[in-house]
């Protein structure tokens, strides 16, 4: 396992408190180390998966879903895991956001939130609250706070949950249930950011954070609970929909086709054959 | 013989379909022929045409100039078209067609009909019985392509420009289709995709293809999602390709460059077609080269094809995905809407079989990007054994950790660069064609090859002995690829379909070979035989 000091974060950062769940969590799950997948993006978040013993492939700011979706399609045998930044996720991923949850696939999407830009020193993000006063907008941040775990739900994603870094024990809970859980799952994990944001801080979080008893299985309930930001900020799965549909990847790694059955597809003789 | 016919119309009006039936029933007839398209980006209406050369010979190129018949569904035609009727040719007026359309919908019931009415009476014009024809129609159809006999036998048509049927065992493809082909032949099991003319029939293709073999094809949210699934697909250990036209690859850049710095094999197809921005959506340019040459930020090896014909389109493509995985390069294949869109037969034999990728076995010890003695880090993927595979778009250690460390930094960037010495060693030769020891030559690549053939067998023809370089590898380009041709002592032509020139400086900036003239074309259509025959000759006087 890595020396503290060879890691690239802050002391103090959320950040650590997500790897010691996944450090101690990967090894628990029923899948061997070399099953595991991890994409990231650009960020301090995206260099998670260099500090935990798996697979990965650490992309392009923004990238880390259609990476990952890409992997899943031709390996369905792999666990893949999505790991970024608000940022990278929300910002410049948003796109992809949107459309990986269309596709259905069995991949676990985890967002270090912090609410704000902090490798680059301090900008506004999607989820900024509206009137915080960063290096890019003296005068306030003037957007709308992206909401993804509202988002999520309206999507149609079957597992959605929202996590603190500041309560290990139950943010283990989560992320496991998020990658055991067959489907597109989320865990949006409240990160705060020792160096940048001095307005959503441990202390914050702590005094706001309730945790859910149990998921909603209806999605308007589950959107009310979204809604929910501010005086109380509601951690747990807020959505789980154990019978929604899950798409498999294409089982076709190591399979390759022979001259024959070319030569059929080719002339159209068999077109129709699958 | 041959007889050029060409089939214009509003978009809709059905002269695509009367292309697509006549090509198809051409073939199982068993005769030469090509067929290209011009088309406006509309859905209905405007003015598309579709010209189809038959011969008793093989023909691969638009040979353009004069028609010897015209099929006019709309009144625009007779405008554009009629004036470049043969004397003699023969006018399917609008009120001719008209007619089919009519009687075709009194004895079939539709209208749709009428297209293999008129493929009968063509079939009817170049002396094909109608007993053959309908034997060769489409399923069902077989009794409107004998009511074209009909039509033909009124209006006195039948055997009017004779053709007879002379290719031997074929397979038609388009040049798309034959990228996809090639793909799939060199191994590709993946690919993800945005559509975007020209590009658009290459997806179909692979989709055709993926239902009775085991492929993939994912609709992407855009190009950036397309080539990031892709990197993924190939990081997981399926060849995987991407394709797109030129505005599409632009949104795929910063993916190139990350293909470059992680070592992912990728191929990436680039449909070109006029820029900038949205340009001629629909019509055919070779402006892309400079671009795709330097797309991506920072420093990385590469390699570009441009195949000029079907069958060095499903080689080139084919073997794309070798050197991908050889070099864990990206490799670039460069086409464009004419040869897109270009439908031919092909007589050569197809090899058929399926080039796999090797899947390597490594213990836990495993680095992705070791240094080696041979200059290449071995390549294997998740999930196979104890081995461990980190990709990272940072600069890495040879684990595949960013790193900052000055020396690593050099070792890699020296590592990745250090790979064009090896794959330049196993460049693809230019083809050379006509006379050795003609005191012209032009130089042309990509989809220009079989249209400057056919110009320069005609001035050789006329006691004026041209030959002809074609590129099908336009980049690494590498002194030995030209050293067998004695190009120094010759006059030097090159033609392309662009403003710029672009492929002649790139053979000035990496040969050091300058050109005598330049024969450029940017109207958003590709050279034809006659134009560009009429435009060397004048070149030589």
């Amino acid at each position: 396992m890595e020396a503290k000091s060879d890691i690239a974060w802050c002391p103090g950062c959320g950040n650590f408190a997500i790897r010691d769940v996944l450090e101690k969590l990967l090894p628990e799950l029923p899948v061997p180390a070399n099953r595991i997948v991890f994409t990231s993006g650009i960020g301090q978040a995206a260099k998670m998966p260099h500090y935990l013993k798996v697979n990965y492939f650490n992309g392009l700011h923004g990238r880390s879903l259609p990476l990952a979706v890409g992997i899943k399609l031709a390996r369905p045998d792999l666990t893949v895991i999505a790991y970024s930044g608000d940022g990278c996720m929300y910002g410049e991923g948003g796109n992809h956001f949107i459309h990986t949850i269309r596709r259905q696939l069995d991949i676990t999407i985890l967002v270090s939130d912090n609410q704000v830009y902090a490798l680059t020193k301090g900008q506004s993000s999607p989820t900024t609250d509206p009137g915080a006063i960063n290096s890019l907008s003296p005068g306030g941040n003037r957007n709308l706070p992206f909401n993804p775990v509202a988002l999520a739900i309206a999507m149609g994603a079957p597992f959605v949950a929202r996590g603190f870094a500041g309560d290990k024990e139950h943010l283990t809970e989560l992320i496991r249930q998020a990658i055991l859980f067959r489907g597109t799952a989320l865990v949006d994990i409240l990160q705060p950011c020792v160096s940048f944001n001095k307005v959503n801080t441990y202390q914050w979080y702590r005094q706001r954070v309730v945790k859910l008893a149990k998921p909603a299985t209806d999605r308007s309930a589950a959107l009310q609970t979204a809604e929910r930001w501010g005086e109380q900020i509601p951690i747990g799965v807020i959505y789980q929909d154990d019978a929604a549909e899950c798409r498999a990847g294409a089982e076709i790694f190591r399979r390759g086709a022979t001259a024959e059955e070319v030569a059929c597809q080719i002339d159209m003789k068999c077109v129709m054959m699958r | 013989m041959e007889m050029n016919v060409i089939i214009a119309g509003e978009a809709g009006q059905g002269a695509f379909s009367v292309e697509m039936e006549l090509t198809e029933t051409l073939s199982r007839l068993n005769y030469h022929f090509f067929a290209t398209k011009n088309y406006m980006s509309r859905i209905r209406g405007g003015h598309n045409y579709h010209i189809v050369r038959i011969a008793d010979h093989p023909v691969h190129a638009l040979s353009g100039g004069i028609w010897d018949m015209v099929v006019a569904l709309d009144g625009e035609t007779e405008r554009r078209h009629r004036p470049d009727l043969r004397e003699g040719g023969i006018y399917l007026s609008r009120e001719m067609t008209a007619a089919v359309a009519e009687t075709a919908k009194e004895a079939f019931g539709t209208v749709a009909a009428s297209n293999s009415v008129l493929v009968g009476i063509i079939l009817a014009v170049i002396g094909v019985s109608a007993e053959k024809s309908a034997e060769a129609a489409e399923p069902g159809r077989a009794e409107y392509v004998r009511k074209g006999f009909e039509f033909a036998a009124k209006w006195k048509l039948t055997a009017a420009v004779p053709v007879s049927a002379a290719a031997g065992v074929h397979r038609k493809f388009d040049g798309n289709q034959a990228l996809a082909l090639g793909a799939v032949l060199g191994g590709c099991q993946f690919v993800a995709g945005y559509p975007m003319t020209p590009a658009t029939s290459i997806l179909d293709y692979f989709v055709t293809l993926a239902q009775g073999l085991p492929l993939h094809f994912e609709q992407a949210e855009d190009e950036i999602a397309a080539i990031n699934m892709v990197l993924g697909a190939s990081y997981a250990g399926l060849r995987a390709m991407a394709a797109t036209a030129g505005g599409g690859f632009a949104l795929m850049q910063e993916a190139v460059s990350l293909a470059g710095m992680t070592e992912t094999p990728v191929v990436i197809a680039v449909a070109q077609r006029p820029g900038p921005a949205t340009g001629l959506p629909t019509r055919t340019e070779q402006a892309d080269l400079a671009f795709v040459l330097n797309a991506g930020h920072g420093e990385f090896p590469r390699i570009i094809f441009a195949p000029g014909s079907i069958g060095e389109m499903i080689a080139l493509s084919r073997k794309s995905f070798a050197l991908a995985d050889r070099y864990q390069i990206p490799v670039f294949i460069l086409t464009d809407q004419y040869f897109a869109d270009s439908v031919q037969i092909v007589e050569e034999e197809i090899p058929l079989q399926v080039d796999s990728r090797q899947y390597p076995e490594f213990d836990g010890t495993y680095l992705r990007y070791r240094l080696t003695d041979e200059g290449i880090s071995p390549l294997t993927f998740p999930g196979l054994t104890a081995a461990l595979v980190k990709l990272d778009s940072d600069e890495h250690d040879e684990e595949g950790k960013i790193t900052e460390d000055r020396r690593m930094r050099v070792r890699m960037v020296d590592k990745r660069r250090g790979k064009r010495a090896l794959f330049e060693k196993e460049a693809v030769m230019p083809t050379f064609h006509g006379d050795p020891g003609a005191g012209m030559v032009v130089l042309c690549w990509g989809s220009t090859k079989l249209i400057v053939q056919e110009a320069a067998e005609r001035l050789t023809a006329q006691g004026t002995p041209v030959g002809v370089l074609h590129f099908g590898q336009v980049y690494p380009l590498t002194r030995e690829m030209i050293a067998p041709f004695g190009l120094e002592g010759k006059k030097r032509i090159c033609v392309e379909n662009n403003a710029g020139g672009q492929f002649s400086r790139l053979l000035k900036s990496e040969l050091d070979l300058g050109v005598d003239r330049l024969v450029l074309k940017y109207d958003g259509e590709s050279f034809t035989v006659d134009e560009l025959t009429r435009t060397l000759k004048g070149l030589l006087a």
